[in-house]
């Protein structure tokens, strides 16, 4: 069953891909439509059935589907797990996905490429779930790069515009140099345990056999990786960018999949990462940077996806923040609620621009109010969601964060979280009242949205609202029931609930704080940020970051590339082998000069090679 | 000492045949050189005792070898004009000769430290040799005998004008 | 008497027909070179069967001259065939198995 949900979307992408590549002529066909929802929903139900089986008994299942590699201790399976983490994982993945897949068939409706564009999405959705269900690192590793590679497809969806294929490329070349490390890091582990079994369960049972220095080493090396999927700094650049492609695939990739593997990644060696708490305090602070940059970024940006795309990466760093802290479930719990959320706002997003007729800067549009009623209500809930407003899922599992921060005494995270909520909800609800409150055109005609975009976010929104319910903690009269059902090695530490009540009461304040605020500034008369002050312009132009990249990594890098095609490639390594293969014709030449077909001078050649022989023999014997 | 004596004339004889063999520009005078080394060669095998071989030797290598080929030199009959060009004869002669020199004397070393002494034993007479001939030898006789027919079919076929060759094949 | 000399005369007429094969071009002084060549080795043979006291190497040596006998006839008609064609004893000009340099 298990290897059916995985291989499911696979099977569907390739048919999908195949019928497109043979019937161009099938434009918008009902088939792309039913198989392309079909696969996600079949894997969804699946998934459920697995979670629901997993609520019965609490066991971990284990499915091999065949022997991969096996080569003397290295044995590799294309096998799954489908613990506690994966299977809640896999629930709401196939969940969202399934509902983004029905979104996006509205949404791509009409566009060439609808086939191509359905065979890419199931193909995303089989790459993470196998990257969520893999039994060991290397076929998480195999998934991990799919989700690349298929993050790629899609952000270069577009790909008749030269600016989407360079963002497709820089998306892919970033999660490259993750990648970097996370593959060192799994040989690094492989090597290590010297051949105990090379599954996830395998390597928690041996991890303790393993030195603090190796395992930091590879922990941070596997950090890298989750850096580059989860677009935390340094290695975040290509997220802003990677709006490039459809809406959906902003939605599917923020919410869902792919930048949540990162979290995902971490929780999963979370057995190795309680070895090293020194490692996990570094993921925190990298968590809670990424966290405060991508916030004040937000502030600042006009364009809806990509404010949404750096609330994206804030909202990881609260994941970082969280899981390396060592409050694994705490972070999966704000993965969970976060997919909801994210997911909406990315679809209402989505369904604004097509109304408005692909406009993406939020002071041009404004007073949607009235317009787009669904998407207002249920926009409205999701950015009170992502604010952290009770009792909106965003409020429990990022007051979970700040907790375990606070807890944890590193008092300097939970401030930066704190101020991050803060400039969360400003950022949000300046989008919010630009788009929909404030003051907007008259004329203008706005596109009919089909019910197929619509309805998914009516049950996101009723998911936004409810799922932070299921981690309830003690303090709000429930069990932490999600964060106990996860059961990840957690590090606890006690609060007193009236601690929790006041801290719980700061940070809505806070968010409260920031919500009047972008209300005074945007509910009515909505201004572009303007770079009149330095940290402004700062700000506005992304802390230079592309720009330093630029100077510092592409510009040599090209330099040097310029440098090999022409100086070091014809010059030296052309002109080593050309001479090489010079020397041999003229070789051959001088050779062939001996062959002058003259009797005498090959008796003479055999004399000569009869003589030194003879000469030689003389010498040995001491005859001469 | 008269033993010697012979030999070293022999010697002589065998070894200044061969060098007019070689030096001779006319194919005619080297023939004779190559005669001479011939039947100075049958001496020598009288020498070592070897009565029949000598015989074999002054019959086919010099009865038959030698007439033949004087007859070809002189059917070839080849003017001063088609005879080949040598201007560094004497040049090569002694490069080569320099080669030679250590083969010379790896032969002739090897064999002679390997081999001081005859044998004493009267065993190598005619009526052996037929008998050894006839019997541990009969097969390669008859593959020599089958050689000289084949050689002697070759010859007449290579030798052969083109021309008649065509007329009797048409 | 010792077979050293015996032995030496063969080295030695071995060596002096070997330089004729190689420096001369006359076919005629070629083919009558190796005759040397192989008579030399007879005596070899001969000299072998005196000092081990056995008829085999005289048979061999009586096999070698019908051998030789053998040879005469094919290389004479050869040389025939050859002077024929080319019209010269000239050993240089059978040279059409050489490897012509430029189309390397």
């Amino acid at each position: 069953m298990l290897s059916l949900i995985v291989v499911l979307p696979f099977l569907s992408a390739l048919f999908l891909g195949g019928l497109y590549l043979s019937r161009p002529q099938l434009q918008n066909s009902f088939i792309y439509t039913a198989v392309g929802i079909a696969s996600p929903a079949i894997s969804a139900i699946l998934s459920f059935v697995v979670l629901l089986r997993m609520f019965a008994d609490g066991n971990t299942v284990y499915e091999t589907l065949f022997q991969w590699i096996d080569i003397g201790s290295f044995q590799i399976a294309v096998a799954f797990m489908a613990d506690r983490l994966s299977v809640v994982m896999i629930s709401f993945i196939t969940l969202i996905g399934t509902l983004i897949h029905i979104y996006a068939a509205g949404y791509m409706r009409g566009d060439p490429g609808y086939g191509k564009f359905f065979s890419y999405f199931n193909l995303f959705m089989g790459s993470m779930l196998l990257l969520v269900l893999a039994d060991n690192p290397v076929m998480m590793f195999v998934g991990w790069e799919l989700v690349g590679l298929s993050s790629y497809l899609l952000i270069g969806f577009y790909h008749q515009d030269h600016a989407n294929i360079t963002a497709a490329n820089k998306a892919f070349i970033l999660n490259r140099v993750g990648d970097f490390g996370f593959i060192i890091a799994i040989a690094l582990l492989f090597v290590s345990l010297e051949g105990s079994g090379f599954t996830f369960d395998a390597i928690a049972a041996n991890i303790s056999t393993l030195s603090t220095e190796r395992l930091t080493l590879i922990g941070l090396l596997l950090f890298v990786g989750a850096m580059g999927k989860s677009a935390q700094i340094p290695l975040y650049v290509w997220l802003p960018d990677a709006m490039a492609g459809p809406t959906p695939v902003s939605a599917l990739i923020h919410a869902a999949t792919m930048v949540t593997a990162g979290v995902y990644m971490v929780a999963r060696y979370s057995f190795l990462y309680v070895e090293i708490p020194d490692v996990g305090l570094f993921i925190a602070y990298i968590g809670a940077a990424s966290a405060l940059f991508a916030a004040l970024m937000a502030t600042f940006e006009s364009d809806i996806k990509k404010i949404l795309a750096y609330s994206t990466m804030s909202q990881l760093g609260y994941m970082f923040i969280a899981v390396g802290l060592g409050a694994y479930s705490s972070g999966i719990f704000h993965v969970f609620t976060h997919a909801f959320f994210k997911a909406l706002l990315f679809m209402g997003a989505g369904a604004v621009i097509i109304a408005l007729h692909h406009e993406q800067n939020i002071f041009k549009m404004g007073a949607l109010k009235k317009a787009l009623p669904v998407v207002y209500v249920s926009m409205f809930i999701a950015t009170l969601a992502i604010s952290g407003i009770p009792p909106f899922a965003g409020f429990f599992s990022k007051d979970a964060i700040l907790m375990a921060a606070f807890s944890s005494e590193h008092y300097d995270i939970w401030a930066v979280g704190l101020f991050t909520a803060f400039l969360t909800a400003f950022y949000m609800f300046r989008l919010f009242f630009s788009v929909f409150l404030a003051e907007g055109s008259k004329e203008r005609t706005l596109q009919e949205l089909p019910g197929s975009m619509t309805r998914p976010l009516l049950f996101l929104a009723l998911g936004s609202a409810t799922v932070g319910f299921l981690g309830l903690n003690e303090a709000f009269g429930g069990h932490s029931w999600f964060q106990n059902f996860l059961s990840l090695p957690d590090v606890v530490h006690e609060v007193s609930h009236t601690q929790e009540y006041m801290l719980v009461a700061l940070s809505v304040t806070v968010a409260l704080m920031g919500m009047g605020l972008a209300y005074r500034m945007f509910a009515h008369h909505p201004q572009e940020a303007k770079s009149d002050q330095w940290l402004k312009t700062l700000i506005i132009n992304k802390f230079y970051v592309d720009e330093l990249y630029d100077v510092m990594v592409v510009k040599p890098l090209l330099l040097l590339s310029r440098l090999i095609a022409t100086v070091i490639d014809p010059k030296i390594v052309d002109a080593l082998i050309m001479g090489l293969s010079k020397s041999y014709l003229l070789m051959g030449r001088s050779f062939a000069r001996l062959q002058t077909g003259r009797v005498g001078d090959y008796a003479l050649q055999i004399l000569i090679g009869v003589s030194l022989m003879s000469t030689y023999i003389l010498f040995k014997l001491g005859m001469m | 000492m008269l033993e010697l004596s012979l030999f070293v004339i022999l010697a002589l004889f065998i070894v200044g045949g061969a060098v007019a063999t070689i030096t001779n520009r006319q194919p005619l005078f080297s023939a004779f050189g190559f005669l001479v080394s011939m039947l100075a060669m049958a001496g020598v095998f009288g020498l070592l005792e070897n009565q029949f071989l000598a015989l074999a030797q002054i019959m086919v290598s010099v009865g038959a070898v030698v007439v033949l080929n004087i007859l070809s030199i002189m059917t070839v009959n080849a003017k001063e004009e088609n005879l080949p060009q040598e201007p560094y004869k004497y040049r090569w002669i002694l490069l080569s000769g320099v080669l030679v020199s250590p083969v010379t004397f790896l032969i002739y070393k090897s064999m002679s430290m390997a081999y001081q002494h005859f044998s004493t034993l009267e065993t190598v007479n005619t009526k052996v040799m037929g008998e050894t001939l006839f019997s541990a030898w009969v097969l390669p006789f008859e593959i020599v005998s089958i050689l000289l027919l084949s050689a002697m079919v070759g010859a007449i076929v290579i030798a052969r004008k083109k021309d008649v060759i065509a007329k009797e094949t048409r | 008497m010792t077979p050293e000399p015996f032995f030496f005369l063969a080295a030695l007429l071995f060596s002096i027909a070997l330089v004729g094969v190689v420096s001369r071009r006359n076919l005629f002084v070629i083919y009558m070179s190796i005759e040397l060549m192989l008579t030399s080795t007879s005596l070899v043979l001969v000299i072998f069967s005196k000092v081990l006291g056995s008829a085999d190497g005289s048979v061999m040596a009586l096999l070698m001259i019908a051998v030789i006998a053998a040879e005469a006839a094919l290389f004479l008609a050869m040389i025939i065939h050859l002077y024929r064609r080319n019209r010269t004893l000239d050993s240089e000009m059978c040279d059409e198995l050489k490897q012509e340099a430029n189309n390397a």
